[in-house]
């Protein structure tokens, strides 16, 4: 180019040298949006601070149960230390009591080990397995031993991985009710019943507590009388009220309901003593069954007079059995008429369920049903949730049960086939679908503190004040 | 700064910490009794490393004030900035167990992301241009200079056509036409025998045709670009006079320059403005990430 | 012989004179007027020219100024042969004149043309000759011209008999014959106090004043007479100082006026008839410094962790230097920047010699009359035995001792020995180009520079490399000290410099005395020549003949950004600036070479043209590369305009003039950061872009088509 040249020193002459002191647009565009950015976001949390509003902290929402006061953070997070406002255990037990799991428990974890709020409901109540296998995959105790049943459940991984046989099934445990059932004789093909031959269903003696549908065998040939009787006690068991313990998730028709005589047993087996009458005696016990016996045959033989007379068709029968005595007066018949009665009852009718203990002059001896209702202690079962199985796809045993000491409690295998963890084609095998951590017979009652305001924070209208 | 061989150590390290961080989050995130969130142990400590990474980077801008200050060469603090930053993304999306339900935290990944994703642009800009703009800018000079290196340039090219026709303004001429005041000198012998009519051309088309350019050449004009300008002075050296020919050419090589610094400008916005959006959003990124530490270790 | 008169006839008039009296002389007592050139009244005759001669009646024509009259001489001054004889001679000298002649031009009193006149020569017909004779133009105050000169040898009784410089000879035979001056030196290199007695004396425009422009010092005229009377005025011809009047006036201050400020440009030198005057360095003794707005604890927390010894700029080299070396009698010393001027004293040589900008501030104590004189007028008193007799015993009580202590090796010498030095040195003057000492020549002295301004080189195979510039207060040649070494390097006058010589055999008379000298000056040689070879080294593997556009050769060190990785970040000048008191020293802007940016950052040149004719010394090179400006730079900005690539600029420090404020400058440039580990830009980079790089290395990264064009 024509008269221009271009020098180092032209162009370092061009150049200020103080140029870089000066502020130019875009760091000052910069710095002034720095201050803005800033200057936003502490006014956001400022305003929020005036307002006592904490809501901007918050880690996630609350569940629905909590959210009327989860806009003052300190109803949970009550102040422990200088600087820390975890929420502590007695911050939860100001509302819910949460009994201890067992006492001899190596540590007892926070209340916020295993509720973790925040993260909607599904963490709060329902907490995952790991809480349980973090102890039981490896259970050690304070002291350092470990009780028998314990140490079956000392290594648990999962549902399918270290979970012990129930208990009821394990060491040949026998059934320790007294009742004589035999479950192959009922379930045969050909069972007799009072109108002939039928087949027995599972759910025509065990339906579901609470099932108020009418029992297909349920009303008795005989009537029983009612009749009542002194010194008797109510026979029905009474637990089976109370199955479900607080704070489980089974429905109201877990368990099924107790197998009552009459209901589920008279059709078939009437108790009828004697030709003369046509009654059952009352399913109560031995004594009331023979002042029973003594009052109806008395009764009979004052209508019928004739009686005393008649000969007993049994003993007609036999040859060269000598006959038996006639009785002189009713007395006299009602007490022979009495002694055969019981010895049918005593010797066949009772003892074809019972296990009597006869006694020579007194009534005999019945010992208590034991009919378990409950086989699993620790677990819940829901048979309402499994409604659409077959009774004999887990009760598989029942059909060839004989004895009564069979416990026909279904193995866990029959459990695992749908309660496998982690696949997508199974039940869930979490610890908390059976179990629960919280020992709620400890439960303890709480005693309500608050007010509505103290709740919610605001001025509330107080229903029941006079305007 | 260009991300060539010499960071291969840091893009090394910053892969491998990578790859140990997400070895250890798998097995937490699923063993977790709760899930991963941040205040559990792990949680806390990714979010502790991934918060000191963003202040460290961060920092960056503090360093930059004390330039000489002997805490570690300026090139190391900007590698650090530059992979740990990349790095603390991943770190605090492990804090956080990929949830961010609270209204601050929410607030925190959306500002962290912009940040991210701006520095990361960023970084991408300022490896491309400086080459793009060597190659593009040759005549380029300091920018926060470039209003005075551009006075300069017209009044150079005022001078040179000062030289050629004496006083350019018409009123200035008017006033020596009347005083009789002879015209100013001119320097050079071949110049004097350039015709008056010539000069008074000269006059017009420097103020009417390059003038205009020099004073405002971010505005649309013939030359605005080098083929329009390069017939514009041609079609001017065809009108003038030859002697007047070498002024011309000046003319020329100084709108090229000006172009050129037009250009500059342009690109240098390109060079510097992503940092309008990173900078800001980062510092307050800083302070709210700090207040929820604060509140939620408190908590 | 008795004394009685001569009696004699001269042209028919009857003369009587004194026995012993020249024909001329008897002549002219009784008004009669012989013609001459070469003889003058003041001068012992010598009748070469042969203008006077007369008829005395004998075969040969006498010349009248150098025969004595005898009784009873018929003289006849202008019969006709003696009219054709003189007519031939003149017009003879007229062929080879060069009419009219400088003394004609300017004063119109040629004595030959106006003899020419008389004798009413018009046309020549004689040829002129062909060789010429040449013009002298090396004097400052006398023009000569020996075309016009006709051998009359006046000037050479004047310079030898009137006063007594035995100057002008006479040199070759024939038609090469002509004056000279010492051994034909040129008239300003020779020995010539220009008294201007010459001059006066030649008849012709041989010898003239060189008329300056008028100038128009202000002040009082001041007569000739007084001129005179000053000591070292006394031998200079009363009409040279008349011709010269306008060049020196008398000057009077009041006390506490102002009479020259440091960095300003000036062509003066003034000398101090009476009173006493203050000279002092007015720019404040600091760095520059710009402040910005935080300062206070902050800066102090920076500044701790920022790991920088405290200033180093009073460093191992600066404590030896204990004064600022000025354009005066005596130096500064630096830690109290303030001396006395009184009687008798000359200051300002270099400025008015050189056109150097004023080293120092002077201003009146007392009410003060001082000479201000232009560079004739000086030097003619510089020539002047008597002033530098004078001036040499001033440099010798005042400034010597300063200057040797200045020296490594004779710093730690005790007084005796430097009083005996004093006496032993010698004060040589040197003009621009003179040679002081050659490389290979036999070394056998010493030298300190006084005044001015000299180069040291060193050949090479590719070229001459310039090692240093030396002013006021360097030295050199240690090594001749020892005796018997050959000098490693050339040294040359650049402009008018004076140096202290101390001879060899001085100095060995007293080193027994002090063998820890002769042990330093051994370590020195040792060093000295253990340098030189590796320089040798890396001098051969330089291409200096491949000399690129900018002179990027001459650098020794360059900062080069790249602009691949720079993101014009302005980080580099931040950190300048933040190391160097918020001036910064370096500017993103230069030429380029491929991809780099050749910033503008001071380049610690082979061949440092900055250093030359600082006024105070304050820009120089320690032991190692980089250039620094010491403290006392007093703004006068001759390094930046000297610098060819703009690297020094110069900052306004505010300082005080008595008592009102007034903007200082003061001359920054690049120093490579040397109380810091690493240079600041580079260290402040954060993309690795800034680097400071050798050329050699500069040019492989380059790659091979390193030589072509710049890409710009």
């Amino acid at each position: 180019m024509a008269g221009r040249t271009r020098t180092t020193k032209k162009l370092a002459q061009r150049i200020d040298r103080e140029y870089f002191k000066k502020v130019f647009p875009i760091p000052g565009l910069r710095r002034k949006l720095t201050y803005a950015a800033l200057g936003v976001g502490v006014l956001w949390l400022g305003f929020h601070a005036v307002a006592r509003n904490q809501t901007p902290y918050t880690a996630g929402p609350i569940v629905s149960a909590h959210a009327m006061f989860g806009q003052s953070c300190t109803a949970c997070h009550v102040k422990t230390a200088i600087f820390s406002k975890s929420v502590s255990d007695q911050a939860c037990s100001s509302c819910h009591d949460g009994p201890v799991h067992q006492a001899s428990q190596k540590f007892a974890p926070a209340c916020v080990d295993c509720h973790v709020e925040h993260q909607s409901v599904a963490q709060l109540k329902h907490v995952s397995e790991k809480a349980c296998t973090d102890c039981h995959a490896n259970l050690e105790t304070k002291d350092g031993t470990l009780k028998v049943v314990a140490k079956e459940g000392a290594r648990i991984g999962s549902f399918t991985d270290g979970h012990p046989e129930f208990t009821a099934l394990r060491n040949n445990f026998k059934d320790p009710g007294t009742i004589k059932f035999n479950h192959n004789a009922h379930l045969k093909k050909e069972t007799r019943g009072p109108n002939g031959n039928v087949l027995l269903k599972c759910a025509d003696c065990h339906r579901p507590l609470g099932n108020n549908e009418a029992w297909p065998y349920g009303a008795p040939v005989v009537q029983a009388v009612a009749f009542e009787a002194s010194n008797t006690t109510e026979l029905r068991p009474a637990t089976f009220g109370t199955l479900a313990t607080p704070h489980s998730h089974i429905s109201s028709r877990a368990y099924m309901g107790p197998v009552d005589y009459y209901e589920h047993c008279s059709s078939c087996h009437p108790l009828v003593f004697s030709k003369h009458v046509n009654v059952a005696v009352p399913h109560k016990k031995p004594e009331v069954v023979h002042q029973f016996v003594v009052k109806t045959l008395t009764d009979y033989i004052k209508q019928n007079p004739q009686a005393l007379y008649e000969n007993n068709l049994i003993f007609e029968r036999i040859p060269e059995r000598p006959l038996p005595a006639v009785p002189k007066d009713a007395a006299e018949w009602v007490t022979m008429r009495t002694a055969e009665a019981e010895q049918l009852l005593w010797q066949k009718t009772c003892k074809e369920c019972h296990n009597l203990k006869l006694h020579l002059d007194a009534v005999p001896d019945i010992p208590k049903a034991d009919v378990t209702s409950r086989w699993m202690q620790k677990g819940e079962f829901d048979h309402n949730a499994h409604a659409m199985v077959k009774c004999e796809e887990c009760h598989a045993k029942a059909k060839e049960s004989k004895e009564t000491s069979d416990v026909l409690l279904p193995s866990i295998k029959s459990c695992q086939e749908c309660h496998r963890p982690g696949t997508q084609t199974s039940a869930g095998a979490g610890c908390f679908e059976c179990h629960q951590y919280h020992d709620w017979k400890q439960e303890k009652h709480v005693e309500g503190k608050f007010t509505i305001h103290d709740l919610l924070g605001r001025i509330v209208n107080k229903p029941d004040q006079a305007k | 700064m260009r991300i060539d061989q010499t960071q291969r150590p840091w893009i090394a390290a910053t892969i491998l910490l990578f790859a140990i961080a997400t070895g250890v989050y798998i097995p937490y995130a699923l063993l977790t009794l709760g899930g991963p969130r941040g205040g559990t142990a792990l949680g806390l400590l990714y979010g502790a490393l991934g918060y000191s990474m963003m202040l460290f980077a961060g920092l960056l801008g503090a360093r930059k004030k004390y330039p000489i200050m002997r805490v570690g060469r300026a090139q190391t603090w900007m590698r650090g900035h530059l992979w740990l930053g990349l790095l603390s993304f991943p770190f605090i999306l492990y804090h956080s167990g990929f949830m961010w339900r609270g209204s601050l935290t929410a607030w925190l990944m959306l500002l962290f992301l912009i940040v991210w994703v701006s520095g990361i642009a960023g970084a991408v800009i300022q490896h491309l241009v400086p080459r793009y703009m060597a190659t593009q800018v040759p005549l380029e000079t300091i920018y926060e200079e470039i209003p005075h290196v551009r006075q300069q340039l017209r009044d150079e090219a005022d001078q040179l056509a000062v030289s050629i026709c004496g006083e350019l303004e018409q009123r200035k001429m008017a006033e020596a036409a009347t005083t009789g005041e002879p015209q100013p000198a001119v320097a050079t012998a071949t110049l004097a025998e350039i015709e008056v009519a010539d000069r008074n051309r000269f006059r017009e088309v420097y103020l009417q045709r390059v003038k205009p350019f020099l004073e405002n050449p971010e505005a649309a004009s013939e030359l605005s670009t080098p083929q329009t300008a390069a017939a514009a002075f041609e079609s001017m050296r065809r009108l003038l006079p030859k002697p007047v020919h070498a002024v011309v050419d000046d003319l020329e090589s100084i709108c090229e320059e000006e172009r050129q610094l037009v250009r500059q400008r342009k690109i240098y916005t390109w060079l510097h403005g992503w940092l309008i959006v990173h900078v800001p959003l980062s510092i307050a990124l800083l302070v709210l990430g700090a207040i929820h530490a604060i509140v939620a270790l408190t908590y | 012989m008795s004394d009685a008169q001569i009696q004699l006839t001269i042209d028919g008039k009857k003369v009587s004179c004194d026995p012993g009296t020249t024909i001329f002389d008897a002549a002219r007592m009784n008004g009669i007027y012989i013609p001459t050139l070469c003889h003058q009244q003041n001068e012992r005759p010598v009748g070469v020219c042969r203008v006077c001669v007369v008829d005395a009646g004998a075969r040969v024509l006498p010349a009248s100024c150098v025969r004595a009259a005898e009784n009873n001489m018929v003289v006849s001054t202008n019969n006709e042969k003696v009219a054709k004889a003189r007519h031939t001679l003149v017009e003879m000298l007229m062929a080879d004149h060069p009419s009219p002649c400088a003394r004609q031009r300017h004063s119109g009193d040629c004595e030959l043309e106006t003899l020419a006149a008389r004798e009413n020569i018009t046309t020549l017909r004689y040829p002129r000759r062909v060789s010429p004779r040449g013009q002298d133009d090396s004097s400052l105050v006398i023009a000569v011209d020996h075309e016009a000169c006709i051998l009359c040898d006046r000037c050479m009784r004047g310079c030898d008999e009137i006063k007594g410089n035995f100057v002008i000879g006479r040199h070759g035979k024939g038609y090469k014959a002509g004056i000279a001056f010492d051994n034909n030196s040129p008239m300003g290199n020779s020995s010539c106090v220009s008294c201007g007695e010459c001059m006066t004396d030649c008849p012709t425009g041989a010898l003239t004043n060189k008329s300056t422009v008028r100038s128009t010092l202000p002040g009082e005229e001041i007569d000739v007479e007084e001129l005179l009377n000053l000591p070292y005025f006394e031998k200079v011809s009363g009409t040279f100082l008349e011709l010269n009047k306008h060049s020196v006036v008398k000057r009077r201050f009041r006390a506490g006026e102002v009479i020259c400020r440091e960095g300003e440009y000036g062509s003066t030198a003034f000398y101090i008839l009476d009173g006493r005057a203050k000279v002092f360095v007015n720019t404040p003794m600091a760095h520059i410094k710009t402040h910005d707005s935080s300062t206070g604890w902050l800066k102090k927390l920076t500044s701790t962790l920022a790991k920088r010894s405290p200033e180093t700029r009073r460093g191992v080299d600066v404590e030896r230097t204990r004064s600022i070396p000025i354009d005066a009698p005596v130096d500064l010393p630096l830690d109290n920047p303030v001396a006395e001027l009184g009687a008798g004293d000359l200051f300002g040589e270099m400025t008015c010699m050189s056109l150097y900008p004023r080293s120092a501030t002077v201003v009146a104590s007392t009410d003060c009359v001082m000479l201000e004189m232009l560079r004739n007028v000086l030097d003619i008193i510089q020539r002047n035995k008597t002033l530098r007799a004078q001036l040499d015993e001033k440099y010798r009580t005042r400034a010597l001792q300063d200057h040797l202590r200045s020296v490594p090796m004779f710093a730690e010498l005790d007084d005796s020995f430097i009083d005996v030095l004093r006496q032993r040195v010698e004060l040589v003057r040197y003009s621009k180009g003179d040679v002081i000492v050659r490389q290979g020549e036999i070394a056998d002295s010493f030298y300190l520079v006084r005044i001015g301004f000299v180069k040291v080189t060193e050949q090479h195979p590719g070229g001459d490399l310039v090692l240093a510039y030396l002013g006021r207060g360097g030295y050199f040649g240690e090594i001749g000290l020892l005796g018997g070494g050959r000098r490693t390097a050339t040294v040359t006058a650049l402009d008018h410099a004076e140096v202290v010589r101390i001879h060899a055999e001085e100095f060995q008379q007293m080193i027994d005395r002090y063998p820890n000298i002769r042990q330093s000056l051994t370590q020195v040689a040792h060093d000295r020549t253990e340098a030189n070879e590796k320089r040798l080294e890396t001098a051969v593997s330089m291409p200096l003949d491949s000399f690129l556009t900018q002179g990027l050769m001459e650098a020794q060190s360059l900062l080069v950004l790249d602009l691949e990785k720079c993101t014009r970040c302005d980080q580099c000048t931040r950190a300048c600036a933040d190391a160097h008191d918020g001036v910064t020293r370096l500017i993103r802007e230069g030429l380029r070479y491929d991809k780099f940016l050749v910033a503008t950052s001071c380049r610690q040149c082979r061949d440092p043209l900055c250093m030359v004719g600082c006024p105070v010394g304050s820009i120089r090179r320690r032991n190692s590369l980089e250039v620094v400006i010491e403290d006392w730079c007093i703004g006068c900005g001759l390094c930046a305009k000297n610098c060819p690539y703009g690297n020094i600029s110069m900052h306004p420090i505010p300082g005080t003039e008595q008592g009102k404020a007034k903007v200082n400058y003061k001359a920054t440039s690049c120093d490579l950061c040397t109380d810091l580990a690493e240079p600041s830009c580079v260290y402040a980079c954060p993309h690795d872009a800034a680097h400071r790089v050798e050329p050699n290395e500069f040019f492989k990264w380059l790659g091979p088509d390193a030589f072509t064009e710049a890409r710009r």
